[in-house]
């Protein structure tokens, strides 16, 4: 792999933008499922007939292996960054939505059941009663959601859904072992600085 | 002067788990009375202000809350009877994450829109009525603090301010001190008995203590097993009575039994699948 390449400068830069770009549109894309979901897969916020059925639709979507999401959604729409967003944004709403049930279930009755003793409605009682409640540890997982996302969006161009993986992957198979070591290089300071990122958001919020 | 009834109870019984927890044979409260409730851990207390409340059905009887018949099905009438009983609780139930100012606009959203408090829009009525409950309960100074960073006498203080924000006509209160030390106690009972009368509430609390019941009510309950016991005016409760009252109730004062479970009930979607049995719950 030595001595590296620089002159994969250039892809390395827009690859790894676009390796971001997939993992935030992806985390947010999920996210925006994953909460709304989460709360309706409670199991003390709804009956069981609505919970049970989207537990298990999050379990089912958690046990596919990322890659073969990647897989399925590239052959339903094409090479590029925007079957890896759907893939992560899918793989997003089943952990982060869990996530979001079980935080659900865990915080204090109490006080959201006051509010509902002021004549507060549903939605006002989740507005001021469970989100104030459940918002930081909503910030931390959606933060290590984030650098997971971003850890598992480097490799999914190994199935050619865009990003930094695909080029390592291509200059790998052209035995340009030089150029592609340069691109792991910044594959591992790039996950470096997002573990960073969300380590900051998290010391923040307790 | 003809007196206003507010809570009309005859013959109810509450049930839960097959066994029957409230069985209340007659009760009137009138408007503007101070009734204190007392009575042995399990005796039932929460659970029949909880049933005044709505939150726990009655299988049986009449019970009339304001004019309310139970049971109240529709929920745009629950909303406006939650709206008419205020409700403290031992351990105040606060949103710990939210300011000593949000927690008493709390109080206002049984009165607004979802949009306008989604939008955070208050009207001039919302704003005065809050900041005269914060006025009342003296907390002026520590209105942009969060609730959880308040002492335990001021977090009661806020969720008194939250129930008078309500404009309630009964205001229940379920061991307000019992987690207070006593002097404090004191304090929150003077406080709540003030604005009670500044408000012109009828409240009806829930007491560890016979003497806290006899300085601070004109009327005091007495329960056991569900049923009341006795009911009469506070000044014709003597030593001896309360005694005699407790040792037949079998203990002396408040000890044993697993009272805890009603309040740690779980809660569950308000309005639509109450009642449904929860899975673990
Ligand atoms: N949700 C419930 N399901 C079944 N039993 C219940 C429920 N809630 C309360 N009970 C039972 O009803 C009885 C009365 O309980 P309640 O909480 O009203 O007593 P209390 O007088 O408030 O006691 P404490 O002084 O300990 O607060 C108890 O035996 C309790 O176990
Ligand atoms: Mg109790």
């Amino acid at each position: 792999m030595t001595p590296p390449d620089w002159s994969v400068w250039d892809v390395l830069l827009t690859s790894a933008i676009e390796t971001l770009q997939t993992t935030i549109a992806g985390t947010f894309l999920g996210a925006l499922f994953a909460y709304p979901l989460g709360v309706l897969a409670a199991s003390n916020w709804t009956p069981i007939w609505v919970h049970l059925p989207i537990k298990a639709f999050m379990a089912f979507v958690r046990s596919i292996p990322l890659l073969l999401l990647a897989l399925l959604f590239v052959s339903a729409v094409g090479l590029g960054p925007f079957p890896g967003v759907l893939a992560l944004a899918v793989h997003s709403v089943g952990v982060l939505g869990r996530f979001v049930a079980e935080e659900i279930e865990a915080t204090d009755p109490k006080p959201l059941l006051a509010l509902q003793g002021t004549g507060a409605s549903s939605l006002q009682i989740i507005q001021h009663g469970l989100i104030p409640q459940v918002l930081p540890q909503m910030v931390a997982h959606l933060a290590i959601r984030f650098e997971m996302n971003l850890r598992d969006s480097t490799i999914l161009g190994l199935v050619g859904a865009g990003g930094l993986g695909f080029y390592v992957f291509l200059y790998v198979k052209q035995f340009q072992w030089q150029k592609s070591g340069v691109l792991v290089l910044a594959i591992i300071a790039l996950v470096f600085a997002g573990e960073f990122a969300a380590w900051q958001v998290r010391k923040r919020l307790i | 002067m003809s007196k206003e009834v507010v809570i009309q109870i005859e013959d109810a019984r509450v049930e839960m788990e097959g066994r029957t927890i409230l069985s209340l044979e007659h009760l009137e409260v009138s408007r503007g009375e101070r009734v204190a409730i007392i009575g042995n851990s399990g005796s039932g207390k929460t659970t029949l202000m909880r049933m005044l409340k709505g939150y726990v059905p009655c299988q049986k009887g009449k019970v009339v809350v304001m004019g309310d018949v139970f049971p109240i099905k529709d929920t745009h009438k629950m909303k406006t009877h939650h709206r008419h009983i205020g409700m403290i609780h031992q351990h105040f139930d606060l949103i710990g994450r939210e300011t000593v100012w949000q927690n008493v606009y709390h109080g206002r959203l049984g009165y607004v829109s979802l949009l306008k408090s989604m939008l955070g829009i208050c009207s001039q009525r919302d704003l005065q009525i809050c900041a005269q409950a914060i006025h009342e309960v003296h907390l002026e100074d520590k209105q942009r603090r969060f609730a959880r960073t308040l002492s335990g006498g001021e977090q009661q203080r806020v969720a008194i301010a939250r129930a008078l924000a309500q404009e309630p006509t009964i205001l229940l209160a379920d061991e307000p001190v019992s987690s207070l030390d006593p002097a404090l106690a004191e304090d929150i009972m003077d406080l709540l008995v003030s604005v009670c009368d500044a408000y012109k509430l009828t409240l009806i609390m829930s007491l560890h203590l016979p003497e806290l019941a006899r300085k601070y009510a004109d009327r005091i309950l007495a329960m056991k097993n569900g049923k009341i016991m006795w009911d009469g005016s506070s000044d014709s409760l003597s030593n001896d009575r309360i005694s005699e009252i407790y040792e037949f109730m079998g203990t002396n004062g408040v000890v044993n039994g697993n009272g805890t479970r009603a309040s740690r009930s779980a809660f569950t979607w308000p309005y639509g699948w109450q009642g449904q049995p929860l899975p673990g719950g």
